[in-house]
């Protein structure tokens, strides 16, 4: 007699199995007892004892703050003077009524981030070995720019609010952080000769 | 678990004003539950210590932009999940992992009790098994979610899971058959 896969009763688990798992499920002692065992393993997942962490990070995560803020005391997040003046420019002497200049920008930026993504593409940091520290500063760049698409994301369109001053905000932190992220990567395929 | 994840929103707001006492009290009340998540997606606690390093830090750099739309936990446990999914992906290319897994899980290997109970049957699973069982069904994510956070299909995650189940229960089975 053919008996439920495990694929069968995580999907009955699921509420998405099929008719045939359904009906035999119903008939078959052995493949109940399987579900219940299931639902008991997942029960008993959810109820591990909770650990704690032996040592405390928290003098580490706020000296790491402390040091970031020494090196960048107006907290912005920029790679260059040039980038910095712009968005200071926008962020302090946008006047009112704007709307249609920062649509203009909001395209300039979302541009600008296109064609950072197609020069990090060419660079196709994928195929390199990088170092460890390399590496680490590219995740940690990365997780940023996750974090901003995530925020992009819920923002949605332009015409929703809060306005495209946000979203061009947002979108120029993004830009800030692909220019790091390729400056990364390009200094490594420049270093070893590629 | 039992630990309360609700905060102030003041506290939220001073702390999204860069205050560090606002930001070591969301520290405090968040390291526990960042540090479970962490370690039960992988496989050594120093690596879950710093994993929660790291999300904290991206707590402290990124809350700026938590809207408080959703709950501050759900925040947090999101740039935990993809800190330790990206550890494993380190992890990943020491590329030991599998052979780890099926060393810990052969009959008679070195250092393996007879007898298992979840907890260890659950620690004996791959970095990649335990990342999906943990997400999926302790925290609730679905295999579209989990598959793009992995970089993977949800075919991958839905396989995975199965797996890992089979995994555990003959894990669990061995252990019922043990003298």
């Amino acid at each position: 007699m053919m008996h439920c896969t495990m694929d069968d009763l995580l999907a009955l688990q699921a509420g998405e199995a099929s008719g045939w798992a359904r009906s035999h499920a119903d008939a078959c002692a052995t493949c109940r007892g399987e579900l219940d065992a299931l639902y008991q393993r997942i029960a008993q997942l959810k109820a591990l004892p909770t650990r704690r962490p032996s040592r405390d990070r928290w003098p580490a995560v706020r000296e790491a703050v402390v040091a970031e803020r020494r090196r960048r005391p107006n907290g912005r997040n920029t790679s260059s003077p040039a980038t910095a003046a712009a968005v200071a420019g926008l962020l302090v002497f946008r006047p009112f009524g704007t709307r249609q200049a920062d649509a203009a920008e909001l395209a300039r930026v979302k541009q600008e981030s296109a064609t950072l993504e197609q020069q990090l593409g060419r660079v196709d940091p994928d195929a390199r070995v990088m170092s460890g520290r390399a590496a680490a500063l590219a995740a940690a760049l990365e997780d940023r720019i996750a974090v901003i698409d995530g925020e992009l994301a819920r923002l949605g369109p332009l015409e929703a609010p809060p306005g495209p001053e946000e979203l061009v905000k947002l979108w120029q932190q993004r830009v800030d952080l692909m220019q790091q992220l390729v400056g990364v990567h390009v200094t490594r395929a420049a270093y070893v000769g590629l | 678990m039992t630990i309360s994840l609700a905060v102030p929103d003041i506290l939220v707001a001073r702390a999204k004003s860069g205050d560090l006492e606002a930001l070591e009290a969301l520290y405090r009340a968040f390291e526990t539950p960042v540090y479970n998540v962490a370690l039960r997606m992988l496989r050594s606690p120093e690596d879950a210590e710093d994993v929660m390093q790291e999300t904290f830090l991206e707590v402290v750099r990124s809350i700026k932009q938590y809207r408080a739309e959703g709950h501050l936990w759900g925040w947090i446990r999101q740039i935990a999940a993809s800190k330790a999914l990206m550890r494993i992906r380190r992890n990943q290319l020491r590329a030991t992992e599998e052979l780890h897994e099926e060393a810990a899980a052969g009959p008679g290997g070195v250092g393996v009790p007879a007898r298992v109970d979840l907890e260890r049957a659950f620690e004996r699973l791959s970095e990649t098994s335990r990342a999906v069982v943990w997400l999926h069904d302790v925290e609730g994510y679905t295999h579209e979610e989990i598959a793009e956070r992995m970089g993977k299909t949800v075919s991958f995650s839905k396989s995975q899971l199965a797996r890992a189940h089979a995994r555990l229960r003959g894990m669990l089975d061995d252990e019922g058959a043990a003298p």
